[in-house]
């Protein structure tokens, strides 16, 4: 330490917030984290930070970390040895693994962690226990990207990069807000803005994304089908579809037209005027090259699957698809919920999404990594393993989520826990989940260790460490390595991130190519990547698709109403999304001064005219209730939501809207349905 | 012996030094010998990060390091006294020399006028600067103007009008600045209008220009500035360090050409970017209308070298709402009413913002106005701005303690 007295060193390193994985430089200084500043050689972000990636330091060196490993005994939490720890973690998961099987296992994995963390995590799961009941949080935010895109396009995963935007004539962008929740991702569309390019932004909400558009549309909350048939309807009524691109690079067209054949006026439902959609459809499909930006607000619904897939319908439809300046680009919330798919930490597939049930596959990942027996079942997803809390999951291993105040449906969340024969909770703060643990394992965060995160682009970037974890803190990959080690499981012989990394591209042939060192490079590299010599893939689906067979799917996809609708007796419809200030949970951003300074506490959107019809005033605290809980939050009257509807963000574990949110769940992809319930609004009246 | 006001040209004794510096390695020579006569305690310079694109600042105690800092970054757009603020007490407990470009000497000044630095524990040793390119915007320019792959450059330099690469195969590849800058590319648009060429409040101003004859490159050109300035050079001298010569006089001609030439060119880019700017209520609302993107990332603030206030009134409620898009305007009239009369046109507020707002360009625009009105130049001496400056702690608690709510008691102080 001595000898780094008064020296300053920066270490590039991979903001751990949202999925656009700028760069910046870690400050230290005698060992300890003293700030953030930019990192100007990144191509990402070019040195450029949002403000909670200029405050990503703070929670680091917060004296409520976890420091050391605490045993549940009566009731109580104790301090305990990594050694008594881990004996214990590894005795209880062979002894249920023994006793009831595979399934009644459960492992969940953050998308916040590296790639090394959770390509061991799942690997550790399948090697170990023969379980595919292995998933991570894609599961609540792009689950549907994955099953959506993949269906369409044969890769679920963003057609191209957040850059190649400023190459378009046309942004399309619907159900994201950017500005607010990938702020530099947001900054491409200011960009792309001051070009002279075109925006269009659809949303509900009158964002400040949609404050950049030219053309702002607001449609009623969960009626993108209805919307997007209609434009199809239209682009293929006035004749401006891609005939040649339609022919010679899909399947699926007639099934499409007849369906959106049904959908030529759609204003009842959608509330969007019929000369309207024509108007954007016109545009849209008549710009000689179109983007298509979206987020949660199409995915984290009952028809999360279908929503993407009408957005690959409506690209393929006007040959949007395989170019610069073109694509489907799903924004991806966390730092790498890529990655954790890419990893394998999913249900049904390994890594690079080489599927479990194919026996090929199967078997030459018993091959690679030495085992018999892996299974073929699909796993339970992130939400089914609550619900099967108790039966038959007795033992869940949570890696870094917080589920009492992300998943939604809170009471039946923590309900669901407390069936557990046995939880451990490995992660780097004493969360709201951790009181329902029996053993606490402390991890360390994004400064403490080496690895990778995948952004939105496909890109995968590094992170290095630059200080220690705090007391007996360890590096969550090796938190495997050791108990591995305890329950005699091969293939688990890694001393570095890297030794973890490199067992991933050994079996893993579309990231076979990309080794650390050129990962080192701040350009770094786009999967798929087959070899060290391939120079990544920036764009997909050029000349043919990622499927089999080469083609893109059309499907004709009709549309279905969200599982619960406002009513009498729940007559508001309530959305959910997130702030620029803070990131999930807050078990970080509202460790940071100024971003808690700027949001300290969690409010609702409500129109001026309801706010008027209930006298209610803005920032009066009022009670919001469900079929499923109830929150008191601030009231903010605004003009930003539409009669009749409203917004909260999901980052408040006080005033938490997850007590009043849908768990129902998309038949297709798992995705519950987070971005729309019937609530009922009450003033709080003076006892 | 050198005097303040003399004119030497300067090289480094040792071979090994001459070989790895730029211009005879005088400055290495320079910074190596004060923190092994034990002048300083550090020294803190930019080194390579990533590759030469990316300049990132280090802290030297061991004289043998001061190599790994040899040689031109143009694409090193940091601010060095800010981080002597931030992460280094603002000198106050160690002796720091620092090879400083216009801005930052510039910014030293402004914030030792506001206690932030004490400006008497730091040599300044001042590097001529015809302008700095964002690493980005020049891999790009490299790419697309040179074609060439940026990875294959191994040196890059801004000379005689031009900015030139050398590639890994030694071809040599020059195209002039003004070409460049009329296409989109070339320095930062701060940079552009900046006529702070040669840093002579440093205590020494070093340069390869006006280095003729057999000496050009091969020797730096110093003008000493100051008497530590004065102190340096001779001590480095004494003890067999550094070699010096009078130079020619034609090449001090020369340099001067050189200067006049940058100021011309910055003129050219002050009128037209201040020009396209407008006037009164047009400027205003272009302002307005640029600034409405704000996503309070707050570096305008954390990275400026006149910011220092720990209780900055950006953050008062009462001034700007909390945690509210599109953010008040009053965040940035805050800003203009406390940093225009002592803008030194750094840029960082622009190059660090998320959004890309040309805020560096505004309050440039303002300082220059102010310039005209009051006469005020920031950065070039320890005078004071405009209105009186206080210590942010001592005038808090005056308020507080008096009721009083004039800031600044200019009246009872004069």
């Amino acid at each position: 330490m001595s000898e780094n007295q008064g020296k300053l060193e920066y270490v590039p390193t991979t903001c751990p917030y949202c999925g656009v994985g700028c760069g910046l430089n870690l400050v230290v200084s005698d060992g300890k984290l003293v700030g953030v500043e930019p990192f100007k050689r990144t191509p990402i972000n070019e040195g450029k930070l949002c403000p909670k990636g200029a405050t990503c330091w703070e929670h680091v060196q917060s004296p409520d970390r976890l420091t050391t490993p605490l045993i549940k005994k009566d009731g109580k939490f104790e301090e305990a040895t990594w050694d008594e720890a881990l004996d214990l973690v590894a005795s209880k998961l062979k002894e249920t693994s023994d006793k009831y099987g595979p399934r009644s296992l459960g492992f969940q994995v953050s998308c916040r962690t590296p790639n090394e963390d959770c390509y061991i995590m799942q690997k550790f799961a399948r090697v170990g226990f023969k379980t595919n009941n292995v998933d991570n949080c894609a599961r609540i935010c792009h689950g549907p990207s994955v099953a959506g895109l993949s269906l369409s396009f044969g890769s679920g995963a963003a057609t191209n990069p957040f850059e190649d935007v400023l190459n378009s004539d046309l942004i399309f962008i619907i159900g994201s807000n950017p500005v607010e929740a990938h702020p530099l991702a947001g900054r491409r569309i200011a960009q792309a803005k001051k070009k002279g390019i075109e925006i269009i932004v659809c949303d509900p909400r009158y964002t400040p994304t949609a404050r950049l558009a030219d053309t702002y549309l607001r449609y009623n909350p969960s009626t993108h089908i209805a919307l997007i048939n209609s434009m199809m309807y239209w682009i293929i009524e006035e004749n401006l579809h891609d005939k040649a691109f339609i022919e010679e690079r899909t399947k699926g067209f007639d099934e499409l037209k007849e369906t959106v054949a049904k959908y030529a006026d759609v204003e009842e439902i959608t509330g969007v005027p019929t000369e309207t959609v024509k108007e954007i459809a016109r545009r849209y499909a008549t710009a000689k090259n179109a983007v298509i930006i979206y987020c949660l607000g199409i995915t984290e619904l009952t028809t999360g699957t279908d929503n993407v897939r009408s957005l690959g319908n409506l690209s393929m439809l006007t040959g949007n698809i395989g170019r610069p300046g073109v694509g489907v680009n799903p924004l991806r919330g966390q730092n790498n919920v890529q990655g954790a798919c890419d990893m394998g930490a999913y249900p049904n597939v390994y890594s690079g999404y080489q599927k479990c049930e194919v026996d090929d596959i199967r078997h030459k990942m018993e091959d690679l990594w030495s085992v018999t027996d892996l299974p073929e079942w699909y796993g339970a997803s992130l939400t089914e393993q609550i619900d099967q809390c108790g039966d038959p999951i007795k033992t869940m291993y949570i890696l870094g989520l917080n589920p009492v105040v992300t998943y939604p449906n809170s009471n039946h969340v923590m309900k669901s826990l407390e069936k557990l024969d046995f939880l451990v909770v490995q992660d780097i703060f004493f969360t709201e989940t951790c009181q329902y643990a029996d053993v606490i394992l402390p991890g360390t965060c994004f400064a403490e260790k080496d690895g990778t995160f995948t952004s939105g682009e496909r890109r995968v970037n590094r992170i290095r460490k630059a200080v220690d974890g705090p007391g007996e803190s360890m590096e969550d990959w090796r938190v495997f390595v050791k108990l591995a080690e305890k329950l005699n499981l091969p293939g688990f012989e890694f001393e570095t991130a890297e030794d973890v990394w490199n067992d991933l591209r050994r079996v893993t042939p579309s990231m076979a190519g990309l080794n650390y060192e050129r990962l080192n490079r701040p350009e770094s590299l786009h999967w798929p990547c087959p070899t060290t010599e391939h120079p990544g893939t920036p764009i997909l689906h050029i000349g043919k698709f990622s499927s089999a067979d080469g083609k893109g799917n059309l499907f004709g996809i009709e549309f279905r109403q969200p599982a619960e609708l406002a009513d009498a007796e729940y007559p508001f419809t309530l959305m959910t999304g997130r702030l620029l200030f803070h990131y999930h949970s807050r078990t970080q951003t509202g460790r940071a001064a100024i971003l808690h300074q700027e949001v300290p506490e969690s409010y609702v959107q409500i129109n001026n005219e309801d706010a008027k019809r209930l006298s209610i005033a803005n920032g009066e605290k009022i009670k919001l209730s469900s079929r499923r809980g109830e929150v008191e939050t601030l009231a903010r009257v605004t003009d930003e939501v539409a009669p009749g509807v409203l917004m909260m963000t999901m980052h408040f574990g006080t005033g938490a809207v997850n007590l009043l949110t849908n768990d129902v769940r998309d038949p297709m992809s798992k995705m519950p349905e987070l971005k729309h319930c019937a609530v009922k609004v009450e003033k709080i009246t003076e006892a | 012996m050198v005097a303040k006001g003399d004119m030497v040209y300067a090289w480094a004794a040792d071979a090994a030094v001459q070989e790895k510096g730029e211009c005879g390695g005088a400055v290495s020579a320079l910074l190596k010998y004060a923190l092994e006569s034990g002048k300083v305690d550090a020294v803190l310079a930019v080194k390579k990060g990533a590759d030469l694109y990316d300049a990132i600042p280090t802290v030297i105690t061991d004289p043998a390091e001061i190599a790994e800092t040899s040689g031109s970054l143009h694409c090193g757009t940091i601010l060095m006294p800010k981080l002597i603020k931030k992460y280094l007490n603002g000198a106050k407990d160690m002796k720091i020399a620092v090879p400083v470009k216009g801005c930052d000497a510039m910014g030293f000044y402004e914030l030792a006028k506001r206690n932030q630095i004490n400006l008497d524990n730091i040599i300044m040793i001042g590097l001529n600067c015809g302008g700095s390119v964002s690493p980005v915007s020049a891999r790009k320019m490299i790419a697309e103007k040179f074609g060439v792959n940026p990875d294959d450059v191994v040196k890059e330099e801004i000379d005689k009008g031009q900015f030139i690469i050398v590639t890994k195969d030694g071809e040599h590849k020059g195209i002039s600045i003004d070409e460049l800058e009329e296409e989109g590319y070339g320095r930062r648009a701060n940079c552009r209008r900046c006529k702070m060429k040669i840093p002579r409040q440093a205590d020494l101003a070093c340069g390869n220009w006006g280095v003729i004859g057999d000496k050009a490159g091969k020797a730096t050109f110093v003008e000493v500035c100051s008497e530590k300035g004065a102190d340096l050079v001779n001590g480095a001298a004494q003890a067999g360090a550094l070699a010096t010569e009078a130079p020619n006089p034609k090449g001090i001609e020369i340099r001067g050409k050189v200067e006049n030439a940058m100021f011309k060119l910055a003129d050219k880019w002050r009128a037209k970017d201040f020009g396209e700017l407008g006037e009164g209520k047009e400027r205003l609302k272009t302002i307005m209308e640029e600034t409405s993107r704000c996503v309070k990332c707050y570096q305008c603030i954390d990275q400026c070298p006149i910011c220092y206030c720990e209780e900055c009134s950006t953050k008062k409620p009462h001034l700007v709402a909390p945690g509210k898009l599109p953010v008040d305007f009053m965040f940035h009239l805050i800003r203009f009413a406390h940093v225009s009369d002592s803008c030194i046109n750094c840029g960082q507020c622009e190059e660090n913002c998320a959004m890309d707002i040309p805020n560096a360009l505004f309050m440039h625009a303002l300082q220059v106005d102010l310039e005209e009105m009051f006469g005020q130049k920031p950065g070039v001496d320890m005078t004071l701005p405009i209105l009186a400056l206080v210590d942010e702690k001592t005038e808090r608690k005056r308020l507080n303690d008096t009721g009083d709510d004039q800031i600044f008691n200019i009246f009872i102080n004069k």
